[in-house]
């Protein structure tokens, strides 16, 4: 009895804040038909809206990678001081709120900033810019990566290098054929969550972006303007499509996590 | 020589983990580093692999010099304890990655693949992940994963660690064919004296970082040369013997006894004497005894093993034998006896027994009980607690006895064993009196908090050198420390004395290693005695100084002087009077 009342209250409580809103984009979207929502994205805004979003991602998830395996690496298998700050300063952007951390970026690269005047003299725009938006992104989605593998690594320990060590390998062929085999799963789930976040940002961007149509809006940008313009078709098909991506995004990372439960038994 | 390794030291935090070892190993040998947990010989064979760098002393492997040549280059074959395959791979991908490293063709990669998957016997296993193996079948699968690439050398690492008993014994038949057919130059570490007894061509023991004997099995069993190899392979009764100018007694029985034969004086000095338990002969009474008596006895325990029936005995007379704890009261003897042995005496908890040796090996350790002399009961309380002490007499399992204060003046009352004194004002005044009296060492103690980092070792005269070099060697099997042996010659380069002191510190050097297995380093002072080794002494971490002497006067002099400035530094006075 109890146990079907607390199913029942917490089916109630998912269908109602995270069901409903999630069909409620969709219908939204879809109200005027297929066809208007189609139309929706001939629009060129909407079509540059989309291609700076997916630009950024481009950009942002494979530097992120790349950084997260390395302070992984470094956390996990060596003993230096400062590690303990290491790893809590790559925490950081998770604490902070993400419209400071766009305020960060506009302190250091807008006009009043640090380096505003130099990057004037020299004709370089970051903030009000792509550059701006990429930097906030790239900051925000920091930690998905390293987080995800600093555990992981810690937990495997090193003697599959070593053996490979003591086998010829060398530093890159063992990182190829044993580390990151070893790690993919892991490594994909991280990429995944650092992609979702990167296409969704919406605070720290939409600090260092400036708005304008066409140039710096990303897609949940975009979908704000839409909205306060009462392009309601407009504004809910942009984010269904964004929905539709985040939807994959964990339909994808399901399947990676029953992959790993399966590895793991 | 295929492996030779050289003073080899590691540290981790300052403290040594790897002591000085200085090791050979033979073409085509199969040795066995044994020790406990903790004793260092895990972190050996890393350091020989390469795995772990060291702060001192060279590998060589083949005669080349690879101290610095990374892991890659020395092409050692490793097996990991945990099997470390690469969990991702097949089977075969996991014995190829060191050919396929190589860049050697597929066609000849799946023919080596295939012979050494014959060699373990694990043929038609190629296409499995690892985890589809049992844990035997995976080590199995780590041998022929080391030897792919043909190595010169194959390390092991407690490679039958996480095994039931019965795959166990199943691997180490297929790996001590697999190196017979091969001739492979075999290390392999383990903690289990059986393991090595069955493996080993020689075995070697470590213990707290030193390699403390290398020798043949069957040689290490039936004469060790320390406590720690007897104790430690199979089960031993350490007695306190006592060897005159006509043999060795214990307690009042003369006893025959291998080992040891001439003492290096004349009078009667203590020794130790390892009584096996299977050499334990166990009668009914004395005259059915066909070895020599050594005591009676009492049965606590019967405990039945299968082919051996194990005893726990309890001596009720020749108490002063038996050195296992501090109290004599509370000392046993193990012995086992067969089956057939069980059926012509049945015994059970409670009865009565005389109890003879068959066999007595006397180590050649020199030192054997302790004797804490103090005038009034607190001083011989802070001496039994005494850091030092407590830990030479625990990790010697060794007897401590007390003294009360005065005895030491009649001639003759030296109590066999080292003696042991409080540090102070008079200390170097009952030193005297206590080698006239007999003594043979005498420990000053200081009731310093840290045990000793560093032995600092000086003889005063040569003939004292032999003696005080085996004291040390003694020490430093039970003590995690460095030894430094030092001299002192004036600064000046061309200074005749200065080349004799240097040459005389290099002939002790090998003659610790030859006859003591003991590596040292050597100091050459510059200055005068005692000057040059007080400062010495003064600018060490925590040391102990092994002081050796001939001359009664000349030592309680040089001990006054060191004592003056350096009240915090405990002494063991090795004296050997001259003839």
């Amino acid at each position: 009895m109890i146990r079907i009342l607390l199913i029942g209250i917490a089916l109630t409580f998912i269908g109602g804040l995270l069901f409903a809103p999630l069909a409620m984009v969709f219908v939204s979207g879809l109200e005027h038909g297929l066809g208007a929502w189609f139309h929706s994205f001939t629009d060129s805004d909407t079509g540059a809206a989309i291609r700076l979003t997916l630009l950024t991602a481009a950009i942002v998830v494979p530097l992120n990678t790349v950084f997260g395996i390395c302070a992984a690496w470094c956390i996990a298998k060596f003993e230096f001081p400062g590690k303990s700050m290491l790893v809590t300063l790559i925490d950081l952007p998770l604490a902070v709120s993400p419209v400071v951390s766009g305020l960060i970026y506009v302190l250091m690269f807008g006009l009043q900033g640090w380096f505003g005047a130099w990057l004037q003299d020299h004709d370089i725009s970051i903030i009000y810019a792509v550059p701006g938006i990429v930097l906030a992104t790239m900051f925000v989605t920091f930690p998905y990566v390293a987080r995800e593998l600093i555990p992981l690594m810690q937990q495997m320990g090193n003697d599959e290098e070593e053996a490979a060590i003591t086998l010829g390998a060398g530093g890159w062929f063992t990182f190829f054929h044993v580390t990151l085999p070893r790690i993919r799963w892991g490594l994909a789930y991280g990429v995944i969550l650092c992609n979702a976040r990167a296409m969704g940002e919406f605070g720290a961007v939409s600090v260092v972006s400036g708005h304008i149509r066409g140039l710096t809006n990303t897609m949940p940008l975009h979908i704000e303007i839409l909205y306060q313009e009462y392009n309601y078709v407009g504004a809910f098909a942009v984010a269904s499509l964004l929905s539709l991506l985040a939807v994959v995004t964990l339909i994808v990372k399901t399947m990676l996590e029953w992959r790993t439960g399966i590895r793991h038994h | 020589m295929s492996i030779t390794l050289e003073q080899v030291t590691k540290r981790y935090q300052g403290q040594p983990v790897v002591n000085d070892v200085s090791l050979e190993v033979a073409e085509g040998e199969f040795f066995v580093l044994l020790g406990p947990s903790g004793s260092g010989k895990s972190t050996l064979l890393r350091a020989i692999a390469g795995l772990v760098d060291i702060q001192h002393g060279g590998i060589a492997l083949h005669g080349s010099d690879v101290t610095h040549v990374g892991v890659r280059e020395r092409g050692v074959g490793f097996v990991f304890q945990n099997y470390a395959l690469f969990r991702h791979l097949s089977i075969a991908d996991n014995i190829e990655f060191a050919l396929r490293v190589r860049r050697m063709k597929s066609a000849d990669r799946r023919a080596r693949r295939k012979e050494l998957l014959k060699l373990v016997a694990l043929e038609g296993m190629d296409d499995r992940l690892p985890s589809q193996l049992s844990g035997g079948q995976q080590q199995r699968v780590a041998v022929a994963r080391a030897l792919a690439h043909k190595p010169q050398v194959l390390l092991l690492d407690e490679p039958f660690g996480a095994l039931d008993a019965k795959i166990r014994e199943e691997l180490r038949r297929t790996i001590r064919v697999v190196q017979r057919e091969l001739g492979i130059t075999t290390v392999l570490v383990t903690h289990d004296q059986e393991e090595a007894f069955a493996l080993a061509d020689r075995i070697g023991v470590m213990n707290l970082g030193r390699l403390l004997e290398v020798g043949e099995p069957h040689t290490l069993y039936a004469r060790p040369a320390t406590r720690f190899v007897a104790t430690f392979l199979g089960a031993a009764n350490l007695l306190l013997a006592l060897q005159g100018p006509d043999g060795i007694r214990v307690g009042s029985t003369p006893v025959d006894a291998t080992g040891r034969q001439a003492g290096p004086a004349a009078r009667e000095h203590e020794v130790v004497a390892v009584l096996r338990p299977e050499e334990v002969e166990l009668a009914a009474d004395r005259d059915q005894l066909a070895t020599r008596y050594v005591g009676r006895a009492t049965v606590e325990e019967v405990q039945f093993t299968g082919a051996l029936e194990r005893l726990r005995l309890r001596l009720l007379d020749n108490l002063a034998a038996i050195q296992h704890g501090a109290d004599p009261a509370e000392a046993r003897i193990e012995a086992t006896r067969t089956q057939p042995e069980q059926r012509a005496l049945p015994l059970r908890p409670g009865d009565t027994v005389v109890l003879g040796a068959r066999r007595l090996h006397v180590l050649p350790t020199p030192l054997s009980s302790f004797v804490v002399h103090a005038d009034d009961d607190d001083t011989a309380r802070a001496l039994h607690a005494d850091p030092v002490l407590a830990t030479l007499a625990a990790r010697m399992k060794t007897r401590v006895a007390t003294r009360a204060g005065g005895d030491e003046t009649a001639p003759q009352s030296a109590a066999p064993g080292v003696a042991v004194l409080a540090t102070g004002a008079d200390a170097p005044a009952r030193v005297g009196q206590l080698l006239r009296a007999g003594a043979n060492e005498v420990l000053l103690l200081t009731g310093r908090a840290e045990l000793p980092r560093q032995l600092c070792i000086y003889w005063m005269d040569n003939a004292a050198r032999g003696a005080t070099l085996a004291v040390a060697a003694s020490l430093l099997r039970h003590l995690p420390a460095e030894a430094i042996c030092v001299s002192a010659a004036p600064a000046a380069r061309r200074d005749a004395r200065r080349a004799a002191a240097l040459r005389a510190l290099l002939d002790a050097r090998s003659e610790a290693r030859a006859a003591h297995a003991l590596e040292t380093r050597t100091e050459l002072l510059a200055g005068e005695m005692p000057q040059a080794l007080t400062d010495y002494l003064a600018s060490l971490d925590t040391p102990l100084l092994v002081l050796g002497a001939s001359n009664a006067a000349q030592a309680t002099e040089m001990l006054e002087g060191i004592l003056r400035k350096l009240p915090d530094v405990p002494v063991l006075l090795v004296y050997r009077e001259t003839p």
